[in-house]
């Protein structure tokens, strides 16, 4: 049994609507792919390739209309869904994750919240090499590396567009009244279009790293909003994605919360 | 578009002889949007309010700025005159160019240059002001009064009097709080139990005072107008309805050997027990930590003895919830003990003691029946010193204030005991005799002057013990710092007055402020001193700061006022400083994605949720909503909202972000 | 010849504390430097962070956010709410390179009039030692817009 063959025996039976999977692309990548027809399932791939989060697709105005569908869910896509069930953006009733090798049926935030207990979760030696480099810097140095890297944002949200957790319909930069952010790419806009999604995913981010990956011009933009997820997670003892029971690290608190800079 | 006045107010020398008015005025002139810009003397007199009414009708003005003192001082006067001119009074803004400026910085350009800046800043924010109507909620007319001494039983009274319901809530087994522990009460010296007591019984009769001793505020949720309390009643073990009030019980106890609180330990109780012969109720609890039965699970002799069957060995604390529209605190005050006095023996010698003590032993009713008997040995004391200030107006016991009733009350002590043992002799040291009052200094002065107590201006240093005597050291500043020894046989410390046990705790399950002391905090010295900062939260008595009697009853009755003029209407009108969610045409609704963090950040559980239906019934969106009774204007949902769906009425993201960007 | 360096400082504070806090120096006549422009809001809860970043971007050198103690917030707990957004806020400027010393949080109640004119009169001072934040102010000049 593999998810194809798991994926066309839900199909057959009607338990699901769809399936989200992924499928093969141009050069050996990987991309999305929305299989409505059991005889279709055979296109899809689960692999190590797979690397982008699902869980994105299951917010958009389409797949929320189809009524109950199954996802092939890596950790981070796990996380994701529990994340969007706490925030009311998922039912549980309408999401199927195939886990594992793309077999495991998931059907409840609870059997979610289980497997993940199992899914260790590390950072790529890609990231890890460039927050040591970042962590060696003083904050000089690490105005300018950001700013370098900024500068060549086009601000196309691509970043935004990928991420599950961005589902907003209606973003802060997408404001006009008051116009928080500047819209063209421009410096102190793309500062603060990036300040302002790292803060809003703090606490909710999954660390998926899709937004870096979507990124055209290769911005490790995800180690902001990973460096937001982090604070919290030595602040406050706590992670995005644990729960599908709402604990918003910024919109709870401790009395005793602990910080060392506020006189 | 906009046409803003803006009038700059002297006040005064406090602004003008520090900021330049007139240019201010002038400059304020080029501010886009501003048609009509002036200086003037005292903005807030008549003559002020009629210029700027005027100025609204002549020239179409669409705003309001008036730069003059903080907004906490004057925004409701002019807020009232703009509405007089026919402009929604949300229209109109202040700029504080007296206590943010004039008041704080020395007069130069920069000084005129920032009240330039707070003025426009102001501008900008009204340009984005929209008209604003006051939010009208229901008021319950029912009042809690949480604790039962004389304040409390003060503005109970006056409560019900004016035709109100009212449920008094005592921590203690009986109302009466510390005065019924008094012998007599300067400076009539009339006893205290006689005065007091039927009170006591008239707020017990009274047909609209529910009373619930033994019993204390859980829980407390809600707004003005609009609480939810919720009480725990204790349980006494007794079935109040059943019990007489016989006493048989408490004769029969076996266990008589417990400290008496009600004595100030200087006599013993009962394990059932009722405070004191005209406690109101007059039924008695069972002290559970002392009980034979709750130690051992052996005795019920009370159960056995009583006529009734009233005793209750499985009663369990009850949970009541309660809907009331104000409460008044009146929770009281403790004394420092003696124990924090490292210099005069740490609470180890029985013969010092502190002021509440002494007036057990002055007391007809107390465990010597008003018989001047010292503690240790139950001998009369010859000779007596009283150390007025004893922890007050000293930073080392953490009370630089000043205890207020000391001065008066150790005038009294000093009189009683000269009163009851002619041939003794007593001695007060004093820092400063502070007796204003009506009555009050002549009250020293007779315990001086007629009853011949020897007063000594100075500290006592240190206080031991010497062959079953106190040697009580100190100076007598007013000899040059001579130092004084006086063997005594009893000392009395006039400790300082403090916040009760646990005032921190209630006063942030009412959310209301307190001092550095823990003393409930008014919401202005002067103008409101029975009020506190949450509306519909009203102080009376000793919880606020050392008060004796007669400010006690006197500020008890106004908070009873304020009560009653609330309850005079049916509706009550608040602040519009509300959050609402946007709210758009089909098919969008409202920018808001219902994710409900914002729900989560809300300290007053004001976020519900709106689902919207097709016409089919379909489910479309749920949406959050703001429950305008509910929400007390923080924002703390605005800064939480990542699509800005939310937004508070007069601190919009749009008029800070404009004021900001003016700077 | 060249003029000393003035800083801008911009404060957001609570309307129940600190403001009246400020008020209540005023009151004293307690004087400090006239550098600071206060904006009030009803609660730290309500200080957005894009605010503070926002005053940045204005050119302001140094910012104060300041609100009720703990335990003492109008609105319970707006500043617990506030002071978990600054500590994470906090780290993400340093870790983006934002000179954090730019910034002060700090508690002033309705009581403590002197303390805050303590309080402006040290961000004044240091924040004219670091000299103009020059490098926040050039974003907004480069760039298309
Ligand atoms: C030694 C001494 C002598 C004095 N002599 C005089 C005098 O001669 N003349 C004079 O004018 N004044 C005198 N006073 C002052 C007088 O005692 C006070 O002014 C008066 O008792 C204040 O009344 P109150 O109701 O505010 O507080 P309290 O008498 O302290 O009453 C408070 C009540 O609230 C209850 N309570 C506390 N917490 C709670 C809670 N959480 N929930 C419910 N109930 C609660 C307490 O049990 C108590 O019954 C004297 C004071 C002292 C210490
Ligand atoms: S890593 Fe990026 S894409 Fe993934 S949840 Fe976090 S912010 Fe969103
Ligand atoms: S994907 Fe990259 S270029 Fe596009 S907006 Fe995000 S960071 Fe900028
Ligand atoms: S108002 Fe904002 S925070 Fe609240 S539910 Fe809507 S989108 Fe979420
Ligand atoms: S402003 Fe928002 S968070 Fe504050 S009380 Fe109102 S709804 Fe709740």
């Amino acid at each position: 049994m593999d998810l194809r063959e798991k994926s066309r025996q839900l199909l057959e039976n009607g338990d699901v609507k769809a399936v989200i999977g992924y499928e093969r692309g141009t050069m050996g990548a990987r991309r999305p792919a929305f299989i409505r027809k059991a005889e279709r399932a055979d296109r899809l791939v689960f692999d190590e390739a797979c690397a982008q989060n699902l869980a994105t697709y299951l917010t958009r105005p389409e797949v929320r209309k189809l009524g109950r569908v199954a996802v092939a869910a890596r950790p981070d896509t796990l996380r994701a869904i529990l994340q969007l069930m706490a925030e009311r953006q998922v039912k549980e009733e309408n999401v199927l994750a195939l886990a594992g090798d793309g077999t495991v049926e998931l059907g409840t935030a609870q059997a979610i919240e289980e497997h993940l207990a199992t899914c260790a979760k590390e950072l790529p030696a890609r990231d890890r090499e460039i927050l040591d480099r970042l962590s060696r810097m003083d904050r000089a140095q690490r105005w300018a590396f950001w700013q370098a890297e900024l500068s060549r944002c086009v601000k196309c949200y691509a970043c935004r567009n990928s991420c599950p957790m961005c589902y907003c319909g209606h973003c802060t930069m997408d404001c006009n009244r008051p116009q928080w952010v500047p819209v063209a790419s421009h410096a102190l806009g793309n500062l603060e279009y990036h300040m302002v999604r790292a803060m809003h995913l703090a606490g909710r981010c999954v660390e998926c790293g899709d937004c870096g990956r979507a990124c055209p011009v290769g911005i490790p933009i995800h180690l902001l909003t990973f460096n937001c997820e982090e604070s919290v997670h030595l602040q406050f003892g706590q992670r995005a994605g644990a729960s599908s029971k709402l604990d918003y690290a910024l919109s709870t608190f401790r009395p005793d919360d602990k910080e060392s800079f506020i006189r | 578009m906009s046409r803003i006045g803006v009038f700059t107010c002297h006040c005064g020398e406090n602004i003008g002889a520090t900021v330049d008015c007139a240019k201010v005025a002038e400059r304020t002139r080029n501010v886009p949007g501003v048609v009509h810009s002036v200086d003037y003397k005292y903005m807030c007199s008549d003559p002020g309010q009629s210029m700027i009414k005027e100025a609204i009708k002549e020239h179409g003005l669409t705003g309001v700025v008036v730069a003059a003192c903080s907004p906490r001082m004057h925004e409701p006067t002019f807020r009232n005159a703009v509405e007089e001119a026919g402009l929604n009074p949300y229209l109109c803004e202040m700029a504080n160019l007296r206590e943010h400026c004039s008041w704080v910085h020395e007069k130069n350009d920069a000084t005129t240059d920032k009240a330039a800046d707070l003025i426009r800043v102001m501008v900008e924010k009204v340009k984005h002001n929209t008209p604003l109507h006051p939010i009208r909620v229901p008021v319950t007319k029912r009042a809690l009064v949480l604790g039962g001494g004389i304040a409390g039983i003060q503005a109970a009274l006056d409560i019900a009097n004016a035709g109100h319901k009212v449920v008094l809530v005592e921590k203690s087994p009986s109302i009466g709080g510390h005065m019924s522990q008094l012998s007599e009460t300067f400076p009539t010296l009339d006893c205290s139990q006689c005065i007091l007591t039927p009170r006591m019984v008239e707020a017990a009769r009274h047909p609209n005072i529910t009373l619930m001793t033994y019993a204390e505020l859980e829980k407390l949720e809600g707004f003005i107008g609009n609480f939810k309390a919720t009480i725990r009643r204790k349980a006494r073990q007794v079935d109040e309805k059943l019990c007489t009030g016989c006493g048989l019980c408490i004769t029969k106890c076996p266990n008589k050997k417990i400290p008496d609180e009600f004595n100030e330990g200087l006599g013993k109780r009962s394990a059932i027990y009722v405070p004191f012969p005209q406690a109101v109720p007059n039924k008695p609890v069972i002290d559970k930590t002392n009980c034979t039965f709750y130690k051992s699970g052996k005795c019920k002799v009370c159960e056995k003895m009583c006529p009734t069957g009233a005793i209750r060995f499985d009663q369990q604390d009850e949970l009541v919830t309660l809907d009331v529209g104000a409460i008044v605190l009146a929770t009281g005050f403790k004394v420092m003990r003696t124990d924090k006095f490292p210099e005069y023996g740490y609470g180890k010698y029985a013969d010092v003691i502190d002021g509440l003590q002494f007036e057990r032993l002055a007391s007809a009713s107390g465990p010597t029946l008003g018989v001047m008997k010292r503690p240790s040995d139950g001998k009369e004391p010859e000779t007596v010193v009283f150390v007025a200030c004893s922890g007050s107006r000293d930073r080392a016991k953490g009370v630089p204030y000043c205890s207020k009733i000391c001065c008066m009350y150790t005038a009294k002590h000093a009189m009683l005991y000269k009163h009851k043992m002619h041939h003794g002799k007593a001695y007060v040291f004093y820092m400063d005799i502070r007796s204003g009052g009506k009555d009050y200094d002549e009250f020293v002065r007779r315990a001086i002057e007629e009853d011949d107590v020897k007063y000594i201006r100075g500290r006592v240093s240190r206080i031991y013990e010497e062959d079953g005597q106190l040697i009580v050291k100190g100076a007598d500043t007013l000899m040059g710092g001579e130092p004084v020894e006086i063997k005594a046989d009893m000392v009395v410390l006039a400790t300082a007055v403090q916040a009760q046990d646990g005032s921190e705790e209630l006063a942030q399950k009412l959310h209301v402020s307190y001092d550095p002391y823990h003393f409930f905090a008014e919401s202005h010295p002067k103008l409101k001193p029975v009020e506190t900062n949450t509306a519909g939260i009203y102080l009376a008595g000793a919880c606020q700061a050392p008060r004796d009697i007669p400010e006690t009853v006197a500020q008890a009755s106004g908070a009873a006022a304020k009560v009653a003029a609330l309850f005079s209407r049916d509706e009550l009108t608040r602040e519009p400083v509300v959050a609402v969610v946007n709210r758009l045409p089909a098919p969008t609704f409202s920018y808001c994605v219902g994710c409900f963090l914002c729900q989560s950040a809300c300290p007053y559980q004001a976020i519900e949720a709106e689902e919207i239906r097709g016409r089919d019934g379909t489910l479309i969106k749920t949406l959050a909503k703001v429950n305008a009774g509910l929400c007390q204007g923080c924002g703390t949902c605005v800064s939480t909202c990542r699509t800005k769906a939310i937004d508070i009425q007069g601190f919009s993201n749009e008029q800070i972000f404009a004021e900001l960007m003016t700077l | 010849m060249t003029e000393p360096f003035e800083p801008k400082i911009t404060a957001f504070v609570c309307n129940w504390c600190t403001y009246a806090g400020a008020d209540l120096t005023g009151t004293s006549r307690i004087k400090y430097q006239s550098n600071v422009r206060v904006l009030r809001l009803p609660c730290t809860g309500r200080i957005d962070f894009m605010l503070l970043a926002k005053a940045f971007a204005r050119g302001s050198d140094g910012v104060i956010v300041s609100g009720c103690h703990p335990n003492d917030c109008h609105y319970t707990s707006g500043n617990y709410h506030a002071r978990r957004r600054w500590m994470i806020y906090r780290d993400l400027m340093d870790f983006m390179g934002i000179d954090t010393r730019r910034v002060t949080f700090s508690w002033v109640s309705a009581a403590e009039g002197a303390r805050w004119a303590e309080l402006v009169n040290e961000v004044t001072t240091s924040v004219r030692e670091l000299g103009p934040y020059t490098e926040y102010k050039e974003l907004a000049l480069t760039g298309v817009e």
